[in-house]
């Protein structure tokens, strides 16, 4: 019965193609743009993690193994959020054009967004595994843990989603929202595990592992990439909890507040 | 076919709240926590209710200012009501001067927008891509950015994408008055052609001879409220009497 709504769904309707066409045309636009195009998305990551590296492990002489691998898969899942909220604050204004003149459901510009935010991320994470797998010195290689960054990342993608709604849909009440949020998120990137050690990070912040979402989501990504376990587990079944909620909350939120975006933005 | 119902639209109303001092930000509005904006309300629609078959094609005539634009917003599901529902049957699309394209893509890229937006798949929006830029005479121009056409260009573009692509409901506001004699001959031929039939059009227009011609039954609009809706003829002689 659901399979069959599920099938129907695919094929009757241009829903799926419209998605891919708009986060195809998205990542278009922001990468094909400039001269240094696709070259400037695989950059981006690289070069931040040399400035962290630098700052971290030549300066602070940090004893945390594979760094550069462990700044890698931190960098990319954190660029994915700040990405996929701070980029879409202002979505519904940029946007208008899809549903200013047609009654187009308001959930796929956002959908669709993401879905290119997650191409970048795809060329990333390749980026990720070439580099840990063959310059990576102190790596473990491959294991078959590494699916679960399946879950992972449509952890990180729908709790994205969630907060890019509610950002969006604030955005329509509160021009400012934008300011407010980029303190918040450089007050969150700090409170994050990124280039901490783990136990550093949870003796000086107990519980905050659970209490910061993108937190969990890292360190689950390392156990899987990089330490041969499997995500820890409550950890996962908590973020995921984050995820849904905010979800839910950025759904009603454009039910309530983005409905009258065409007039107010 | 005449009694299938494309729009139903019950007890609507529209109310626009225009506040002089902007308090859209946080830091204005906790400022100003004991000092509320002065608000002054415009009610652009006043309750209404109406409802619109498929395959008939309504005019929708009134002076400037009179509600036209917010009631086609309204029942295209671009605006929300204040009170009541409106239950529309299918994909929608509202043209007017300022068509709904992005002027960062090409013409290319709107195309395929558009007409995904509008229901078509990929292979349809293929088989008629040459067809509406044929259409539009912007064959040189095709993967230009929207963002350097003329305003003729982009009017003529979006028409060519309506009228090929097309939703099941098409609201066109003033039309008609996009491109020079030779287009406009060719937009009302789209009007005599097939593709009129089995679709529903809301046609908004000055021009009291495409009304007359094309229309069985219309709304004349005043103040806000619809003070008729049924017989064309008779519609336009409220408009006229109205305008004197």
């Amino acid at each position: 019965m659901v399979l069959k709504i599920l099938n129907d769904w695919f094929k009757g309707s241009n829903k799926f193609e419209r998605l891919w066409l708009l986060a195809k045309i998205e990542f278009k636009l922001r990468y094909y743009e400039n001269k240094l195009g696709l070259l400037w998305a695989l950059l981006k990551p690289l070069l931040d993690i040399i400035i962290y590296y630098i700052a971290f492990k030549v300066i602070l002489k940090n004893d945390i193994p594979a760094f550069a691998s462990f700044l890698f898969i931190g960098l990319i899942i954190w660029n994915f959020f700040l990405e996929s909220t701070t980029g879409t604050i202002q979505i519904l204004s940029v946007k208008k054009y899809l549903y200013e003149y047609s009654n187009m459901n308001k959930l796929e510009i956002y959908v669709s967004t993401l879905l290119s935010n997650s191409i970048g991320f795809f060329f990333n994470f390749v980026m990720f595994l070439l580099f840990y797998n063959i310059f990576e010195k102190a790596s473990t290689g491959l294991s078959f843990y590494n699916v679960w960054i399946i879950a992972v990342f449509v952890n990180l993608f729908v709790l994205s989603l969630g907060m890019s709604l509610i950002l969006s849909t604030l955005y329509i009440l509160a021009k400012d929202i934008n300011q407010i949020w980029t303190v918040f998120t450089s007050f969150l990137f700090f409170l994050s595990p990124i280039f901490y050690k783990l136990s550093t990070f949870k003796s000086a912040l107990p519980h905050f592992d659970y209490a910061n979402p993108i937190a969990g989501i890292i360190i689950n990504a390392r156990r899987i990439m990089m330490e041969q376990s499997p995500p820890d587990f409550r950890l996962l079944i908590f973020d995921y909890g984050y995820a849904i909620v905010l979800l839910t909350i950025g759904l009603i939120f454009l039910n309530k507040l983005g409905s009258r975006a065409a007039e107010k933005l | 076919m005449e009694n299938v119902i494309a729009i139903t639209a019950k007890d609507i109303s529209k109310t626009f709240h225009i506040s002089e001092d902007s308090h859209n930000t946080v830091k204005h509005r906790l400022f100003n926590l004991f000092n509320p904006p002065t608000r002054k309300d415009v009610q652009a629609l006043k309750l209404t209710s109406l409802e619109i078959h498929k395959g008939e094609c309504i005019g929708l005539i009134g002076r400037n200012g009179s509600g036209k634009t917010t009631l086609t917003k309204v029942l295209a599901g671009v605006y929300p009501t204040d009170t009541g529902y409106v239950k529309i049957n299918g994909s929608t699309m509202l043209m007017n001067l300022g068509v709904g394209m992005s002027h960062e893509l090409t013409a290319r890229e709107n195309i395929y927008v558009s007409g995904s937006v509008l229901g078509l798949k990929i292979k349809e929006v293929d088989q008629l891509f040459d067809e509406i830029v044929e259409f539009a005479e912007i064959q040189d121009f095709v993967d230009t950015k929207v963002k350097f056409f003329s305003s003729g260009m982009m009017a003529r573009l979006a028409f060519s994408i309506a009228v090929k692509a097309g939703a099941d409901i098409m609201f066109l506001d003033e039309i008609f008055s996009v491109g020079d004699m030779k287009f406009q001959e060719k937009a009302v031929k789209v009007f005599e052609g097939s593709w009129i039939q089995g679709r529903t059009v809301i046609l908004v227009s000055h021009g009291m001879g495409v009304i007359e011609k094309y229309c069985n039954r219309s709304v004349f609009m005043k103040n806000g409220q619809i003070e008729f809706f049924g017989d064309t003829g008779k519609a336009i002689e409220y408009y006229t009497m109205d305008n004197q």
